[in-house]
């Protein structure tokens, strides 16, 4: 069953399809709002936020749509309700200082490497949006095409802006690299 | 080259999305050009870092606060809905509202008439227990026989009898100096001779009264009830040496109906 056959059935009703979904998604989901908030705890609300508001506004969900885009696009607006609600500003809640040591105790195992630290320094000196398009493109290797049908702009636009966000990054990089 | 362009190219080169012209252009660039060959390695480099970095895994915590959602999700769902009622057309809910309106007044007339019907109801038994005791009061006046007599008369008129009343018949019935009025408290007491305590009573006159006449009325009385348990009390009658003939032939055809 493909993810948009699931939602629909979801949609009319079938509640228990959504853990199908939640299985498909959740550490994608979870992934992407980690590396947007660079807080593990809160990233798990915000997923479980997501899955909610899927099953409660279920409704909403087009037949036919990309299932992808649209949980994503329930995912961006939770984070973005999550900061607008406790009117906390991007620098508030981020500490550049100890970013990098998010993951340190990651559930597989991976020890952090110093390269990685200095790659998560550096993205947390983009703008959230430059942030957001790397974390999508890059980290969760969607395409362009996906993340504008996502953001409903188009592929040219997404290819411009993340090339912009990779010469933001590379920039960070480097000078931090030199610190 | 222009600095913006010149990345894209060179980050379009790392992903491989360029046509062959164009990679080309780029390898003549890397080969020629020691800036575009930093730049392009420095890009390099925070690609493959970003392309590289480990996923990372939610914590068991997530599933389970998921299960336990969709499972309250699944029980609000399967709860049974609470009826609205809510008329959508303006001429529905105006109906509704006369209605109720109309509802209102026709309660308030109700309870109204009821409240009415109760107080005529409370005078009327207040009447009621007046006469009741008005009427005791006549069938206990000793000086007068034409007071007892008329009291005896407002008893015939009750279609039932209370204890209170009963015992003021039976009274009267046994005691009273008056033959007239003790053969009205017969009459009257001959209403009610299907209740049970009125039954008792009568029986237990036969074996107490003297008088002729009150006599053969309860033992024509005892015949219509078809009450044998008088039977005792007609044979005593028969064998009773002061007993008059005409009560003795009453009790004799009592027993014989009775028999």
């Amino acid at each position: 069953m493909t993810d948009e056959q699931i939602m629909e059935a979801v949609r009319n009703g079938d509640l228990q399809q959504a853990s199908l979904l939640f299985d498909r998604y959740n550490k994608r989901l979870f992934n992407f709002l980690a590396r947007m908030t660079m807080d593990r705890e809160l990233a798990e609300d915000l997923t479980q936020n997501v899955f909610l508001r899927m099953i409660r506004y279920r409704s909403s969900y087009k037949p036919g749509h990309k299932f992808q885009s649209w949980i994503y696009q329930v995912a961006r607006n939770v984070f973005t309700d999550h900061y607008q609600v406790s009117k906390k500003k991007k620098a508030d809640h981020m500490d550049i200082e100890k970013v990098g040591e998010w993951v340190a105790d990651d559930n597989d195992g991976h020890t952090i490497d110093e390269q990685e630290k200095l790659l998560h320094r550096s993205m947390q000196l983009l703008s959230e949006e430059q942030r957001e398009l790397l974390i999508l493109t890059r980290f969760q290797h969607m395409k362009y095409e996906e993340v504008a049908d996502m953001m409903e702009t188009t592929v040219a636009n997404i290819k411009v802006k993340v090339h912009r966000a990779i010469s933001k990054l590379r920039e960070h990089y480097f000078q931090l690299e030199k610190i | 080259m222009e600095r913006e362009k010149l990345e894209g190219l060179l980050i379009d080169f790392i992903d491989g999305r360029l046509t062959e012209s164009e990679r080309k252009e780029v390898k003549e660039l890397l080969s020629t050009d020691e800036n575009v060959r930093v730049l392009y390695e420095q890009l390099k480099q925070v690609t493959t870092a970003m392309d590289r970095s480990a996923q990372i895994a939610p914590s068991a915590r997530l599933e389970r606060g998921f299960q336990q959602m969709l499972h309250e999700e699944e029980a609000q769902q399967n709860a049974p809905k609470q009826k609205q009622v809510f008329f959508s057309p303006v001429v529905l809910r105006a109906a509704a509202a006369v209605l109720l309106v109309a509802m209102g007044i026709a309660i308030g007339n109700y309870v109204k008439e009821h409240n009415t019907q109760k107080r005529q109801l409370a005078e009327i038994a207040k009447e009621n227990a007046r006469l009741k005791d008005d009427m005791l009061a006549m069938m206990g006046d000793q000086n007068s026989a034409s007071q007892r007599m008329k009291g005896v008369n407002v008893a015939l008129t009750y279609e039932r009898a209370d204890d209170e009343l009963v015992d003021a018949l039976v009274k009267t019935l046994n005691e009273d100096k008056n033959s007239n009025v003790r053969l009205a408290a017969l009459e009257a007491l001959s209403k009610f001779h299907q209740e049970p305590q009125v039954r008792k009573a009568l029986i237990a006159a036969l074996s107490k009264q003297d008088d002729p006449v009150v006599q053969i009325a309860l033992i024509q009385l005892m015949v219509k009830m078809k009450e044998k348990g008088v039977l005792k009390d007609l044979n005593r009658i028969i064998e009773d040496q002061d007993a008059i003939q005409p009560v003795k032939d009453e009790a004799h055809s009592g027993i014989l109906k009775l028999s």
